[in-house]
């Protein structure tokens, strides 16, 4: 009896613990919802993911493992015919590997001297990665730099080669960035050739939709996609990717164009932070700085004494499109690769997703010059 | 009993650090397992009579505070799957692997589905059909198979020094 009664007290505490508990978790959840990006909550948020960032570096070995576990299993599931297609196109990239690696050392230089930053007029800050999402249903990167550094909630954020998403917290020298992938993205952007606007989202498949793209507007697979600067969230004319594929049915207004990312968030290890761009004579910059690109490939080829079939492959490299639109936008400075790895991003991205044929394909149809190997090898 | 309550804590603790260092690098096309969610639910089925609420609360808040996700929905679902889970388990444990493996794969998923639905409701720009395809069901799974690892594991630490029965001898209750 006894014993009862104080199984029936300790059963009442339980109880009494897990109501308040509860009730805790969803005043929480509701001061979450309702707070701004710079509530308390928030700032707990970012305070702890910098403190713990650190720690989550230590499992990258485990990333890495685990990557070329991936690789390894993809490779032994492979069957005969995918055998041959990889093994006449590792042939072909084998007589390609030398004139792409004339081709990247001159792109190396290249960027030395045109760096993205310079290019753009860029004021900002570089910082590494050193955490990334703990949970599934975001896509979040971690970076060493924050409020001290200047960094600030809302600046666009680029690797590489391109936009990669936008900072959403700030701590004192942390900061979490959103990446493009992220389904809670949003990015207004248009197509560089044909100047169709729409909106690019991540999804929870980890591919890039660019959305609500008039039907009546031109746009071919390859074509290079850029920031538009609407809405003021992200800088005007950065890079985003290519267009990789087209869904429209018949019928329809509005279109739906996979764009292939030109930095895969998952190989990302540096960004640079965007305080500013030259935003009035950005696109003037950057037009002149491909036009001297494409003047210098153009000396070079004519000094290396290989006719036309260079020509064609350094301006393949850019966006695929002609070299007159390209020269008008300012989003093309850098294109010397960006065109290569965005074939390899479309290859990589829908590969992961079980559509790796389709998408490796159309990174192929988008920039012939450079990705015809790129998008099978994986 | 606080031998226990301490070897509870510093699993708790981890599975944080697994949650924050392993998760992220052993993500598979976007899905990773929830390795905080598996430790919550295998202690409530190990121990269920000792399973309480504060661990899986404040590890539920510790996880919220790590993410980008509404603070507080995680350290809210872990404690009711918690308590839920080792509720059933007192109720259903028939003696065999059947039940706690079918238990912790029905709170996983119901917490992960919650966690879906909540934001969604909270403007996570997806369809259903893509969240159940692309993160509930393949977190899920993920969750599961590192459950079935960790339940051997924390049976042999959580029950030491119980009182062992010998097969046959029913549990009374």
């Amino acid at each position: 009896m006894a014993l009862n009664f104080q199984q029936r007290g300790r059963s009442g505490a339980s109880s009494g613990l897990l109501a308040l508990f509860l009730a805790v978790s969803l005043i929480l959840v509701i001061i979450y919802t309702r707070e701004g990006d710079v509530g308390p909550l928030h700032r707990a948020q970012a305070t702890m993911s910098g403190l713990l960032a650190p720690v989550q570096m230590a499992g990258a070995p485990v990333g890495a493992a685990t990557a070329q576990m991936q690789d390894v299993v993809v490779d032994a599931t492979v069957d005969e015919e995918s055998l041959s297609a990889l093994r006449e196109q590792n042939r072909q990239l084998v007589a390609q590997y030398a004139q792409g690696e004339e081709d990247r050392l001159e792109a190396e230089r290249l960027r030395g001297l045109l760096g993205l930053k310079d290019a753009y007029e860029m004021e900002g800050v570089a910082a590494r990665i050193i955490g990334r999402s703990t949970q599934a249903w975001s896509q979040t990167v971690t970076v060493d730099a924050g409020s001290a550094e200047g960094v600030d909630a809302g600046q666009t954020v680029m690797g590489a080669t391109g936009v990669v998403g936008q900072v959403i917290d700030v701590a004192d020298h942390s900061a979490t960035v959103r990446l493009l992938t992220d389904p809670n993205s949003g990015a207004a952007a248009m197509v560089q050739s044909s100047r169709a606007e729409g909106i690019v989202r991540g999804s929870l498949e980890g591919l890039l939709y660019l959305e609500d793209v008039a039907a009546d507007k031109q746009v071919s697979l390859g074509d290079v996609v850029i920031t538009s600067g609407l809405g003021g969230s992200y800088v005007k004319g950065l890079i985003i990717g290519t267009v990789a594929k087209i869904d429209m049915r018949q019928g329809d207004s509005l279109r739906r164009i996979v764009v292939a990312a030109n930095d895969a968030p998952e190989l990302l290890e540096e960004v640079f932070v965007v305080f500013t761009v030259g935003a009035e004579d950005a696109a003037a910059v950057s037009a002149s700085t491909h036009r001297e690109r494409v003047r210098q490939q153009q000396a070079a080829a004519q000094g290396d004494g290989q006719g036309s079939s260079d020509d064609a492959a350094a301006s393949g490299e850019g966006s695929g499109g002609g070299s007159g639109d390209d020269a008008d936008d300012g989003a093309e400075s850098g294109g010397g690769d960006q065109g290569g790895s965005a074939g390899d991003a479309a290859g990589d991205q829908s590969g992961d997703t079980g559509a790796g044929s389709q998408g490796a394909e159309d990174g192929q149809s988008g920039d012939e010059g450079v990705s015809a190997g790129e998008g099978g090898d994986r | 009993m606080e031998r226990s309550i301490g070897r509870i804590a510093i699993g708790a603790v981890v599975a944080f650090l697994l949650q924050i260092v392993a998760a992220p690098n052993i993500a598979v096309a976007g899905a990773q397992p929830n390795f905080a969610l598996a430790y919550v639910l295998v202690v409530a089925i190990v121990r269920p009579d000792e399973a309480g609420n504060v661990m899986p609360f404040l590890l539920g808040l510790a996880c919220d505070l790590m993410g980008t996700g509404p603070v507080g929905a995680e350290a809210f679902l872990f404690t009711l799957a918690s308590f839920g889970a080792s509720r059933a388990f007192m109720v259903l444990d028939n003696d065999t692997l059947f039940m706690p493996l079918a238990i912790f794969s029905a709170a996983t998923l119901l917490v992960e589905l919650s966690y879906g639905c909540l934001l969604m409701l909270l403007g996570l720009q997806a369809s259903f059909a893509d969240a159940f395809m692309y993160r509930v069901l393949p977190c899920s799974l993920f969750t599961i198979v590192v459950g079935l690892v960790l339940y051997p594991i924390l049976m042999r630490l959580l029950r030491v020094g119980q009182m062992t029965r010998g097969a046959g001898i029913p549990v009374i209750r």
